[in-house]
Formats: C-alpha cells, structure tokens, sequence
C-alpha cells in the first residue's frame, strides 16, 4: 500500500506539479491581498482535468507555499501577505529593519518548515484522534477558546494595553456589522447591500498593514530619507536555532490542534502562538522589538495548522478551514469522497497525500532557504518603483475578493485610518484580532445559551471549557505576578 | 495627413454603425459573455456554472466566463446581475434566495419579476439527519419525541433555506424543534458528528459521504419524489407530511432582453445541460442534474415567492 502511495505521490510529474504550486504559493502568499484561499481557488479550475493525486497535491503545495509566502513581505515591507502572518510582521520587520532581514527570514523560512513537518507527523499518526477530540468543541468551547485568543490583545498592543483594549474593541464593533448569523437580521447596514455580510476582514488588513505601510514609504520618499540597509545576516545565529527548534516543536503542535478544529484556521494560531510565546520567553518584555520567538512561534502555527486543517476533511469529511473546503469540491469533482471512507476505499490516495504534504514542506524550505538572497534584494528596489507596485496590489487584491469596489473603497478607508496610526504609534493588529475572533465570540455564545436554553452554566460544563478558563486567568494574571515579585 | 485623419474617423463610423446595425438575430453573441455567480469562487455554485460554462463553449465562440460576486447570501451580485445591460452579454445565476431574502428584508432590492428566467439545470433537496448512534431511527420516533421534549435542530443560518426546511417540517408535523444556526452547513454537521444537536436540517448532498460511512442516518428527504442516489430513504410526501423543500441553480437576464437572445440563450443552456460532459461532471460532483425550462421556471419562482413569504412571516 505505501508502494502504490509511493509511486502515485513521486512521479515525476506530480513532483514538478507540486514545485510549481509551492512555488507558485509562495508568490501568492508574498502578494498583500492574495490570500491563501484565493490562490487555491485559482487554482483549482486549472486542476478539473488531472488525476485525483496530481490535483490534490498541486493544492497541497499552494496551500503549503502560501502560508508560508505571507511572512516574507510581512518581514520585508511590513505589509503581511496573508491574514495568517500579521503576527509575524511585529517582530519579523522590526529584526528587518535593524538590517537583519535575512535572519528574519531564515528564522521564519525554517520554523515554518519545522512547524509544517510537524504537522504532517500529527497527521499521519494521530489524526483520527485528534479529530475526535476536535468534535468534542461546541458552541460554550469555541466561545472560551475565542475569549482566550482575544486575551493575546495584552500582548499585541505595543506601548500601551488601554489602547489596544480600544482598538480591539473598535475590531469586535466594526465586526458586528451585517446580518447577524444567530437572529437573520441586518446590523448597522443602513440598507447597503454591500454591508449585509459584513465588512470583509481581509480588505481591511490590506488597508491598516499595505495600504498604511505605502503611505509611509511616499512620505519618507517626500523627506528625501534614504534608508539603503545594508543585509548582515543571510542566515539564523547560532543561538537562534535553539530558540527556532524549542518554539517550532511547541506552537508547531498547538498550530496543528488549532487546525484540526473546523472553523478555526491560521490567523487566529499565529495570533495565539505570538501571545503565549510571549509569555513563556525570558525575552517577553523585548517583543515586539524584533525577537527571534516572536518570528518563529506564529510561523510555525501558521504552518501547523496546514497539516491540521486536513485532518477533519481526511476522517470526518468536513472542511477544518475554507482551504479544506476548497479541496474537498476537488476531491468530490474527482470522484473521490472525502470522510472516513476515503480510508478504507482509496488508501492509496490517503498516503499519496501524506507523502505529498511532507515532500510539499521540503520543497518549501528549499525554496525558501535558496531565495533568501533574491527576496532580500526588494530591500534595494527604490521606494519610489516599489511603493506603486504595492499600491497596486492593494486595489487589485481587494477588488479580487469578490469583484466589488465597495472592497476597495473600504481598503482605502482603513489605508488612511493605518496611516494615522501609525504617526501615533498605534499598533493596529489588535484590530484585525477583534475582527476575526469578535464574531466568533458572538455568535457562540449566543449559539451556546440557545443550546441549553438559556442556562449559563454550559460554559463551565466541560473540561474543555475549564482548560480556557483556567488559561484565560492564568495568561491575564501572570503579567501582574510578575511584576509583583519583580518589585519584591 | 489630413485626409488620412478623415477617413480614418469616417471608416470607423462607418464601422461603428455597421456593428450596431449587426446587432441582430444572427450576430448574437458577438461579444464575450459573462455569467454572474453570486456564491464565492470553489463552492457548489460556482462548480456547476463553471461546468455548464465549459459546456457552453461551442455556441459562444467569443467566449463565456464566470465572475464571483459575492455578498449578503448572494443579493449582491444577483443585484449587480438584475442592474446588468439587457443585452446578452450578462447572465444571472440564481438560487432560492432570488425569492427568499426580500421577505426577510435582506434582500436589499433583489426582485426576481425584474428577471427573465432562462432554465433550470440541477435541484437539490432537503434531508433530516441525525447521529447514527441516535435513538431516533424514523421521522415518527423523531417528530413523536418533539412532542415532548425540546429537540436541537441545526442548520446553515437564520433565514437559510435549510432553516426554512427544517421549519417547513415542523409545520408539517404541528410541533416545535429548537433551531439553533450555523455559519454554514458544514459547521452544523460538524457539531451534530459531535453530538451536540439532535438533528440537522441541510441538503442531502452534504451529508451523503457521511450517510455512506455509516457516521449519520437521514431519516427522510424534503423531495417530491425520492433522491436516484439514495433510493430507500422515504420522501416526507410518504410519510404523510406535504413538505418539499429544496435549492436549485438557474439562469436569468434581466428583463428587457430581446426575445432573440432569450431564446438563443436558453436553447445554448438546454443543450449544454443535456451534453454528457455536463452530466457526468454533475454525477461525479454529487450535483442531481435537474432540468426546468423557462416556461416551467417561471411557475416555480411565482409558487416559490408566495410559499416563501408566508413561510417567512410565520417565523
């Protein structure tokens, strides 16, 4: 059995497939306003006419190429590439301006190798366990693991946690907007039909990370500043591979189980890995100021979760993210049903894909560590070329989304809003955090009391529910503990 | 120089007059045409019109595409369809949600009257499905236990056609479920393949690969008559419930569309869903190929917005 997979998943051209599309993803991924999901649904028209181990593969590899992909412009520009590497962009551009751009990379380039690896080991071996556990989340649990993720606030905020509190409640108030998913009926859509499902989260990234970043480059251009920084470093310090293997083999893990959770995907892992490594680092105060943790834990989430996200859609038949999703109408348009019968009808295939996802890894960090160099030279491209491409891109990718300028107009809107706050030093990723996880928080809680008709406890009725809890206080407490015996 | 300038100018009048006076009952489609899906790029409806698309090829040698448009479950971009030129060159897929958004006020100004109905090409229906460790084994053991106790029914959002079925049974049987929405159908099946719903209310296509490993039971089908991929699941009708509930996929022009273009477009789209390209990419995608013609489409979007507005104002 492991032969047939063998064979399917290393043909020559599967492996030529799968190359292209790691490397094609890492170019989407790069691309502010591509998103991950974007790529592969490019993608998959192109793959109607394969055989079933040469289209999953060839999305494996977008998907794979893709997450990875959103850190190097995060790193370089400061404007991440995906939702899933906003985290990334707070330490990995502060390492990159102080013109250690190729550590930042490097570090990011291996723990998202590490932490894709990782997954695809909890995949093979585990994941008809993991996806049970999984099942076991209901309304009171995601609505703990929401409020838990909305705690990384404390520690995305920069200079001051008031204001990060604000702008993550600014998130979760712009989220509300649309119909609302629990009663149907519309919120603050002042009768727009552009606003019945809400502001979509992605152009408003684009605008507060790209659009804002932009702004800034034309004024430093207007200023005259030349900010030509030399690269020192092509490659990880000695003492950054231990940091890389230690955050990599911990968040690379709680990357995969974030993914094997339907429903919750990259952005929100990153985002928990930046906050939890946060606080177990000896270099907790120092983040955001380009520490090497602060890179390599949200990678290697983010790369996690990749591995993860196909675990309920290779057991159960149910998309973990809207990837999944897409590859499961691919698997379907092959005559392939995804779920638990795909194991015993089609294991051939099962292994193909597992084979595919490592080797889709290896190409990866090939790619990756070969291009460090050539990605570093954007860093000498003029403000005055790049800034237009980025510009472009901007409009481009958030027109893309769903071929309507209201996107773009929105795009542009928060663009000036970032801008603004970056002048007053404001970090803005506690805005995204109240976007993403806000409506989750929501509508679970919501959803939970309409489940036990009304009775509060359901919160704290299981032992998944009492984890977070448990981790909420501790992660909201600890800072002040610190401090307290800091004093003594 | 100048007399190049002039008849430069002249002969593009002249050609410009030409090709408005071209338009006619031979030239259609003398420009490419685009098919406006208002479901996002990767999704059911977006494969089947990219399928039919493909299918459609031979009779559009300028070129047919489909563009996403996508928000408010679909209002947008079947909005940006209804406001499109009526000339050809743009054509609306539509869904159930055509007739249902307006009675919720979410329909933004959707009206399917200002639509020209081409055809119908694929339907999908109901199904009731619970845990297959479930004590309910037929829809009397489920609607007889509604009775007496609260029973949590999933489905894919408040106003969602799904929800809808799941009330339009309930009407049916004269009791009550707790509706409890999801962001989707996939996230209700997920929580009742955790057992924490007792039953959900979504298409049986999305639940057939799980049916067939033996994960889930569906215990009835919201159809007029019962579904060729599953053949021992009763329908509702049989069980002496009149509900039949489901989605469909169709295509429309806005109104104002000359009647030649009408017809050529509905012809294109018949023919192509009856092509084998089509069908055995709708067998293979778990699409039931369901074709309705413009007539017949007509009659269904009148008896569905009426069945839908007072479905709606009772919730």
């Amino acid at each position: 059995m492991i032969i047939d997979a063998l064979l399917l998943a290393l043909q020559p051209s599967v492996l030529l497939y799968m190359f292209l599309g790691v490397a094609g993803g890492i170019f989407i991924g790069c691309l502010p306003g591509l998103t991950t999901t974007m790529g592969v649904a490019l993608v998959l028209p192109l793959t109607f006419g394969m055989d079933a181990t040469h289209s999953i593969l060839l999305l494996i590899g977008v998907y794979v190429g893709a997450v990875y992909g959103g850190s190097i412009s995060a790193i370089l520009l400061n404007t991440p590439g995906t939702p899933a590497s906003a985290a990334t962009a707070i330490d990995g551009h502060a390492m990159a301006a102080r013109g250690e751009a190729g550590r930042a990379l490097g570090i990011s380039t291996i723990s998202s190798f590490l932490g894709g690896i990782i997954s695809c080991f909890f995949l093979i071996l585990i994941s008809p366990y993991l996806a049970k556990f999984a099942l076991k989340f209901s309304a009171p649990e995601f609505f703990m693991l929401a409020v838990f993720g909305l705690c990384i606030i404390s520690s995305i905020s920069g200079r001051s946690v008031l204001i990060g509190l604000l702008c993550g409640a600014f998130g979760v108030l712009i989220a509300t907007i649309g119909i609302d998913d629990i009663s149907g009926v519309a919120r603050f859509t002042f009768g727009n039909m552009n606003l019945f499902s809400g502001v979509n989260f992605i152009p408003v990234m684009i605008g507060l990370f790209a659009m804002s970043q932009a702004f800034v480059s034309v004024e430093d251009m207007m200023k005259k500043q030349s900010d030509a920084k030399k690269i020192t470093q092509a490659l990880p310090h000695k003492e950054d591979w231990r940091v890389i293997f230690k955050n990599s083999a911990i968040f690379g893990s709680l990357g995969t189980f974030i993914g094997s959770v339907p429903g919750v995907g990259a952005d929100i892992a990153s985002f928990i890995a930046y906050g939890q490594s946060k606080g177990l680092s000896k270099n907790g105060d120092k983040y955001g100021t380009g520490v090497p943790e602060a890179i390599s834990a949200p990678e290697a989430a983010n790369n996690g979760v990749t591995g993860g996200a196909l675990i309920p859609m290779l057991t159960l038949g149910v998309p973990g993210d809207a990837v999944a999703a897409i590859m499961i109408g691919a698997l379907t348009v092959q005559g392939l049903q995804p779920g638990p019968l795909l194991f015993q009808n089609n294991t051939a295939i099962v292994y193909a894909i597992f084979i595919g996802f490592f080797v889709a890894n290896i190409f990866m960090v090939c790619i990756g560590l070969s291009s460090v160099r050539l990605f570093t030279r954007v860093l000498s491209v003029p403000k005055a070329v790049l800034t237009p491409i980025i510009f472009l891109l901007c409009f481009v990718g958030s027109y893309s989304l769903a071929n309507n300028f209201f996107d773009v107009i929105v795009m542009f809107v928060f663009g000036v809003f970032g801008y603004f706050l970056k002048k007053i030093g404001v970090s803005p990723s506690p805005i995204i955090l109240g976007l993403i996880l806000g409506p989750m928080a929501e509508s679970n809680f919501r959803r939970a009391l309409l489940m036990s008709r009304g009775e509060y406890d359901t919160f704290f009725s299981t032992g998944i529910s009492w984890f977070f809890f448990v981790l909420i206080v501790a992660s909201l407490l600890f800072p002040v503990f610190k401090k307290l015996t800091k004093k003594k | 120089m100048k007399n190049k300038i002039k008849t430069l100018i002249v002969s593009s009048l002249i050609a410009a007059g030409m090709s408005s006076l071209a338009h006619s009952a031979e030239n259609y489609p003398d420009s490419p045409v685009r098919i406006i899906v208002p479901y996002s790029a990767g999704g059911g409806s977006d494969s089947v019109s990219r399928a039919l698309a493909e299918a459609l090829k031979p009779e559009f040698p300028k070129g047919i595409a489909v563009e996403n448009r996508t928000g408010g479950a679909g209002s947008v971009g079947m909005s940006y369809g209804m406001h499109a030129k009526p000339n050809g060159e743009t054509i609306t897929m539509v869904a159930p949600e055509l007739v249902m958004l307006p009675h919720s006020g979410n329909g933004g100004d959707i009206d399917y009257k200002k639509f020209t109905p081409l055809a119908i090409v694929n339907s999908g229906y109901a199904a009731i499905t619970v845990p297959a460790d479930s004590p309910y084994k037929t829809l009397g053991d489920l609607i007889k236990a509604a009775k007496s106790k609260n029973l949590l029914f999933g489905n894919s959002g408040t106003g969602s056609i799904w929800h809808l079925a799941g009330v339009g049974m309930e009407k049916a049987a004269g009791v009550q479920f707790t509706h409890i929405p999801f962001k989707g159908s996939s996230a209700a099946i997920t929580s009742l393949l955790g057992n924490h719903l007792d039953a959900v209310s979504v298409s049986y296509a999305e639940v057939a690969s799980q049916v067939k490993a033996g994960l889930l039971r569906t215990l009835v089908v919201l159809a007029p008559k019962r579904l060729a991929d599953a053949p021992n699941i009763p329908t509702a009708k049989e069980l002496g419930f009149d509900v039949a509930i489901g989605t469909w996929r169709g295509y429309c022009v806005p109104v104002g569309t000359p009647d030649y273009i009408v017809n050529y477009l509905t012809d294109a789209i018949l023919k192509a869903a009856n092509s084998a390209e089509f069908k055995s990419f709708m067998a293979v995608s778990n699409n039931d190929v369901d074709i309705i013609g413009p007539k017949e489409f007509q009659e269904k979007l009148d008896r569905e917005n009426k069945f839908y507005k007072e479905l709606i104002s009772t919730l």
